[in-house]
C-alpha cells in the first residue's frame, strides 16, 4: 500500500528575471492506493496528475507532505535508503518509443534489469533468459518473435507491451500508468488496457492510472476510487462508479459533460454543465480565499469568491455511504454523463 | 456578433472523389497509401473521417487541396469541387489561390504549424499578400471577428507570437486562417487531437456553428469516432488506404456493417452500460508495406472472411441508407425502396448483423491479439 497525505509541490520557474512565478502543481494532496486495487488521477492538462505520478515513483521531489510505501515513511529515509521502496513502484509512459532505447534490441532491454535482478537474488544466469520469455507471454508477445527485434521493427502496440514487461522485470507491487494508451491505435487500445486489468488480477499488483479519458480509467479499475484533480486540487474522490453516475462537484459534471457522446449508440446524460468560460480565456486569478473553480463554475456565488473549500466538506444534502468527499460549497447531485440507448 | 461574410451564392459546394489513387515512393517502389477511394461531400454537410494512424486520412485530405508532397503524388483519379473542377488538373496560380481561399485547410498538429517567429497578425498578412487580397484592413477586421467569435481577445491573439498561447487557442487560430479568405469548404485535420476534453468540447461547438453560419461544406479528420459523432452529419470510415463504409452517422453507429467499423466502435470503452461489453479488435492495421495488394484489405482482422475476400476486393457499394465495402454486406439491389422495416429483417445484409455479433469470442483476449500479430508481423 502507499499513502500520501497532504502532498504539496510548486515549481519555480526560471527564464525571464522580471516575470519569476511559481506554478502550484499539488496544493496538498491526499491519496491511498490500496494493496491490489486501482485508482485513476483524471483531470485536463496541467492540473498535476503527471507531477503527482512522477512523486509516487520517486522521480521527482516534493515540497510538503508524507509519503508511505509498505507502511514507511519516505521522508524519513536518505535518498539512497528510498530507492529499494521506490523500486516496487514502475512508472509506463504515455510514449511507448521513446521508452525503448531503439539501438537496443528487445532483448538487451529487457535483460539488463533482469540481470540486475538476478544479482539481487542470487539467481541464475539461466534464470534471466527464462524470466524474459515468461515476461513476454504474460503481455501476451512471442518472445521467439519479439526478442531480437528493435523497438521500431514493432507496432506501437507491441511497444507498448514491451515496456509493461520490462517494468515488470523487478517485480513491483505498483504500476503507474501516465495516458498509457493514448499514443496507441485506437483498435489495439483494449488489448492494452485489458492486459493491465489481467495483471492487477493475475500478478496482484496496483495499479495507478492517470489519464484524461474517463471511460477508459472505468474499465481498468471500476472497482476502485477515482481522483478528479483541478488545478492541483483534489476536488472530488470516490468509488468510479458513483463519481461516473452521481458527480456532485460542477467540475466533476463539466468534464463529464465535455465528454464526446457517442450518438446512434449513447444518449447524453439528462444534464449537462458548461464552464462559464473557455479554460485558455479564463483569467486564474491570484490564488487565495476562493474555490479554484469559481472563475468558470456557474454556480458560484459570495461564499465561494471569499473562502476556500477544501475536500471533505460533507454532502449537505445526501447521505453518502459510498465514501465520496469533494470540495463545493453547493454539491447537487447531476446526471451528466452518457448513457447506451436502450433497445428493445 | 454577426459576421460580415455572406453565404456563397450558390449555396455551400459540393465535393466528387473519384477513383482516387494516391501513392509514396519507397525502397519497395510505389505504394498506395489512398486507393481507389470515391467519395462525395454533400454541399453544407460535415463529414467525419476515421481511421487509424496510416490508414491514408492525411493523404486523402491534402489531395483535396492538391498538396500531397513528394515522394508521394496522386496517381490516378479526380477532385471536383463545386466551382473549382477537378482540383487534381489545377497547377500554378490556380491552384495556388484555391488553397486557402476557397478550400481552407487547418493542418494536422495545427498547434505547432504557426512560425514561431512571426507574431498570429503578421503571418495573416503573408497570407492575404500571397492571396492578392486588396483591402487588407478589412482582413484584418474579419479575422478579429472570427477570433471574437471563437471566444478570443483579437487583438491580443494577433499580437501575440505562438509560443504565448495555449494549444487551444493555436487551434482556433489554425481554424481562423483556414476560414478568413472566405474558404467554402474547409478541411480540418485532427483540430482537437492533444486537447482536454472541455476545450475539445468547446471547439467542436464552435466548428459546428461556423459552418453552419456561413454554410460550408466540412471534412473533419480524426482518430477519435467520438468526435465525428459530436460534430459531424456523415462519417467515412478508413483502412489501409480504402473507404470501407461511409454513411449517416448515427445509421453507421447505431448499426454498423462493415466488420471493421464494427469492430472498432465495439472496442471503445463505455462511461456507463456493462464494462465487458467493450472487446478488443483481434490483430493490427496495416502499414503501408503490408497492405495487401489484392482482395479485401481488413481480412487478415476479419472473423467473417471468405475465399472470395483473399483474392478479390470488395467493390464500395450501396446497401441502401450508405455505402460499404465488404463481400458479406449485400448491396442496395436486394432491398427495394419501399421495403417496410420487418422485411429489412430479412435481407442477407441485416441478417448478417445477427451472426457478427456471435461470433467474436475467439482471439479477442490479450494474447489472441499478439497471437494474430506475431503471424501477420511485417518482416521489416
Ligand atoms: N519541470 C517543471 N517545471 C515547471 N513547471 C512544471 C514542470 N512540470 C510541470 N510543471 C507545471 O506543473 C503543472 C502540472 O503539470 P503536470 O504535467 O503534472 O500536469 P498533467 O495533469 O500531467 O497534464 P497533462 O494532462 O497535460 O499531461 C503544470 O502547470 C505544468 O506546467
Ligand atoms: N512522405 C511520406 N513518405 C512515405 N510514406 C508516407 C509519407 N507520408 C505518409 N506516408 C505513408 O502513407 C500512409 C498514410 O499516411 P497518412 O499520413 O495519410 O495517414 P493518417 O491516416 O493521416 O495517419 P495519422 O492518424 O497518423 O495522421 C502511411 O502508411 C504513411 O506511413
Ligand atoms: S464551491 Fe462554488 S464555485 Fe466552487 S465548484 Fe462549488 S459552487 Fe462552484
Ligand atoms: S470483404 Fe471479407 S474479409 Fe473484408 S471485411 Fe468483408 S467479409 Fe471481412
Ligand atoms: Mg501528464
Ligand atoms: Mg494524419
Amino acid at each position: 500500500m502507499i499513502t500520501g497525505t497532504n502532498i504539496v509541490k510548486t515549481f519555480k520557474q526560471r527564464g525571464n528575471v522580471l516575470d519569476k512565478r511559481e506554478v502550484p502543481a499539488l496544493r496538498g494532496v491526499d491519496f491511498t492506493i490500496p494493496k491490489g486495487g486501482a485508482i485513476s488521477f483524471i483531470g485536463e492538462s496541467g492540473c498535476g496528475k503527471t507531477t503527482l505520478g512522477r512523486i509516487i515513483a520517486g522521480l521527482e521531489t516534493y515540497d510538503d507532505g508524507e509519503i508511505t510505501i509498505g507502511g514507511v515513511d519516505m521522508s524519513s529515509l536518505r535518498h539512497r535508503a528510498q530507492q529499494p521502496h521506490f523500486r516496487k513502484v514502475q512508472l509506463i509512459h504515455q510514449d511507448p518509443y521513446s521508452a525503448l532505447n531503439p539501438t537496443r534490441t528487445i532483448h538487451q532491454s529487457l535483460h539488463d534489469p533482469l540481470k540486475l535482478r538476478a544479482r539481487q537474488t542470487g539467481r541464475s544466469r539461466q534464470w534471466t533468459y527464462d524470466r524474459a520469455e515468461e515476461l513476454l507471454n504474460l503481455v501476451g508477445l512471442d518472445p521467439g518473435y519479439v526478442l531480437p527485434r528493435y523497438p521500431h521493427q514493432l507496432s506501437g502496440g507491441m511497444r507498448q507491451r514491451v515496456v509493461i514487461a520490462r517494468a515488470l522485470t523487478v517485480d513491483p507491487e505498483v504500476l503507474i500508468a501516465d495516458e498509457a494508451v493514448s499514443m496507441i491505435d485506437v483498435s489495439l487500445r483494449l488489448g492494452i488496457l485489458s492486459l493491465l486489468r489481467d495483471l492487477r488480477e493475475r500478478l496482484g499488483v496496483s495499479l495507478l492510472y492517470i489519464t484524461h479519458d474517463v471511460a477508459t480509467a472505468r474499465y481498468i479499475g471500476d472497482d476502485g476510487d477515482m481522483y478528479v484533480i483541478y488545478r492541483g486540487q483534489v476536488i472530488e474522490r470516490g468509488p468510479t462508479e458513483t463519481i461516473i453516475a452521481d458527480p456532485v462537484h460542477p467540475y466533476t459534471q463539466a468534464l463529464l459533460s465535455a465528454i464526446p457522446v457517442l450518438y446512434g449508440v449513447e444518449q447524453p446524460g439528462a444534464e449537462q454543465v458548461k464552464p462559464v468560460q473557455a479554460a485558455d480565456a479564463a483569467s486564474h486569478a491570484e490564488d487565495g480565499a476562493h474555490c479554484l473553480f469559481s472563475s468558470r463554475c456557474p454556480f458560484a456565488d459570495d461564499r465561494c469568491v471569499t473562502e476556500w473549500p477544501r475536500l471533505g466538506h460533507a454532502h449537505e444534502s445526501l447521505q453518502d455511504p459510498g465514501g465520496r468527499v469533494h470540495a463545493c460549497f453547493h454539491p447537487v447531485q447531476r446526471q451528466v454523463a452518457a448513457a447506451p440507448i436502450q433497445r428493445s | 456578433m454577426t459576421l460580415t461574410t455572406p453565404m456563397s451564392p450558390d449555396g455551400p459546394p459540393s465535393v466528387r472523389i473519384r477513383d482516387l489513387t494516391v501513392v509514396y515512393r519507397t525502397a519497395a517502389g510505389e505504394l498506395p497509401a489512398v486507393r481507389d477511394v470515391s467519395m462525395d461531400l454533400a454541399p453544407g454537410t460535415v463529414t467525419g473521417l476515421v481511421g487509424e494512424s496510416g490508414s491514408g486520412k492525411s493523404t486523402l485530405a491534402l489531395s483535396l487541396l492538391n498538396a500531397v508532397q513528394p515522394p508521394g503524388r496522386i496517381s490516378a483519379g479526380s477532385v471536383d469541387i463545386g466551382g473549382l473542377g477537378d482540383v487534381v488538373q489545377l497547377r500554378g496560380d490556380k491552384l495556388r489561390q484555391a488553397r486557402g481561399g476557397q478550400i481552407g485547410y487547418v493542418f494536422q498538429a495545427a498547434q505547432n504549424s504557426l512560425n514561431p517567429l512571426k507574431t498570429v497578425g503578421k503571418q495573416l498578412l503573408d497570407l492575404g499578400r500571397s492571396h492578392d487580397v486588396k483591402d487588407l484592413r478589412a482582413l484584418v477586421a474579419e479575422a478579429r471577428d472570427l477570433l471574437a467569435r471563437m471566444g478570443l481577445d483579437g487583438a491580443r491573439v494577433l499580437d501575440s507570437y505562438q509560443h504565448e498561447l495555449s494549444g487551444g487557442m493555436r487551434q482556433r487560430v489554425g481554424i481562423m486562417l483556414a476560414l478568413v479568405l472566405n474558404a467554402h469548404v474547409v478541411v480540418l485535420d485532427e483540430p482537437t487531437t492533444a486537447l482536454d476534453m472541455i476545450t475539445q468540447a468547446n471547439i467542436l461547438e464552435i466548428i459546428r456553428e461556423i459552418h453552419a453560419e456561413r454554410g460550408l461544406t466540412t471534412l473533419v479528420i480524426t482518430h477519435d469516432i467520438g468526435v465525428v459523432a459530436e460534430v459531424a452529419d456523415e462519417i467515412a470510415v478508413m483502412y489501409g488506404g480504402r473507404l470501407v463504409e461511409q454513411g449517416p452517422v448515427r445509421a453507421v453507429l447505431g448499426d454498423p456493417h462493415h466488420p471493421y467499423t464494427r469492430g472498432l466502435i465495439q472496442a471503445i470503452p463505455r462511461l456507463t452500460g456493462d464494462i465487458d461489453e467493450a472487446q478488443a479488435l483481434p490483430g493490427r492495421p496495416p502499414t503501408l508495406t503490408t497492405i495487401p495488394d489484392q482482395g479485401c484489405v481488413f481480412r487478415s482482422r476479419c472473423a467473417l472472411r471468405m475465399d472470395v475476400c483473399d483474392t478479390v476486393d470488395p467493390l464500395f457499394q450501396s446497401t441502401g441508407d450508405r455505402m460499404v465495402a465488404c463481400h458479406a454486406v449485400a448491396p442496395a439491389a436486394t432491398f427495394t425502396t419501399t421495403t417496410s422495416e420487418s422485411e429489412r429483417e430479412m435481407t442477407p445484409s441485416r441478417a448478417w448483423s445477427g451472426i457478427g455479433s456471435g461470433r467474436r469470442e475467439p482471439a479477442a483476449d490479450g494474447d489472441g491479439v499478439v497471437a494474430r500479430e506475431t503471424n501477420e508481423g511485417d518482416s521489416a
